[in-house]
């Protein structure tokens, strides 16, 4: 049990790719047919996603609060 | 009789007229919107109504699991416009959902904030799971209505 009852508790990074994981299997499910298309939809959607996420970490990175 | 029609065959039935059509169609996203994938399932896409299932489900869950708070009326008026407006578009994100957001209310979760950053990673868990519900619901609608396979 986490802090003040919450079941789970992670961090920012495991936060996001679980996000980005299921995100993006919905849109390369909604978006093509045929599973080679999808494979290449939901991989491309999971790296940008996690690449968009770092990247504007390290551009908040100067400003910590 | 036409010499090429064969007893055998079958007659084919009836085209659904347009308004029918229509009508299940809108049955089929509401289905697809209080239910994640029974939308898809119904129309026999097994593989979609599956990922869009766990896929929502999954999201909402581990929302909730981090402590998520869940938009809903009343709405305080006291904080400003800005965060009323946010707050009443935070529960049609939520409450596009379904029932998965009907049960959590009644459950009692998500009626605190949490004021930690993993509650608040919760909170847009299941608005993100609201928002693609939302989405695999005008899917289904969609595939109903022939404008999609």
């Amino acid at each position: 049990m986490g802090p003040a009852g919450q079941l789970l508790v992670l961090s920012h990074f495991e936060a996001m790719t679980l996000f980005a994981f299921f995100t993006s299997l919905v849109f390369a499910f909604l978006s093509k047919r045929g599973w080679r298309d999808r494979a290449k939809s939901f991989l491309w959607t999971f790296l940008l996603f996690l690449l968009a996420g770092v990247g504007l970490g390290w551009l908040m990175y100067p400003f910590p609060r | 009789m036409n010499g090429t029609d064969s007893p055998k065959t079958p007659a084919a039935p009836p085209a659904p007229r347009a308004g029918q059509r229509e009508a299940r169609a809108w049955l089929l996203g509401v289905l697809g919107w209080l239910v994640p994938g029974l939308g898809h399932l119904a129309q026999k896409k097994f593989d979609r109504a599956a990922v869009f299932f766990v896929s929502v489900v999954a999201l909402a869950g581990l929302g909730l699991a981090m402590g998520a708070k869940l938009y809903g009326p009343p709405f305080a008026r006291d904080q400003g416009l800005f965060l009323f407006a946010l707050h009443v578009l935070g529960f049609f994100g939520d409450l596009g959902a379904g029932l998965l957001f009907f049960a959590a209310r009644l459950a009692g979760w998500g009626q605190t904030y949490m004021g930690r950053a993993v509650g608040d990673y919760g909170t847009v868990f299941f608005l993100g799971a609201g928002l693609l519900n939302l989405l695999t619901a005008l899917d289904a609608y969609d595939v109903a209505v022939g404008k999609k396979e």
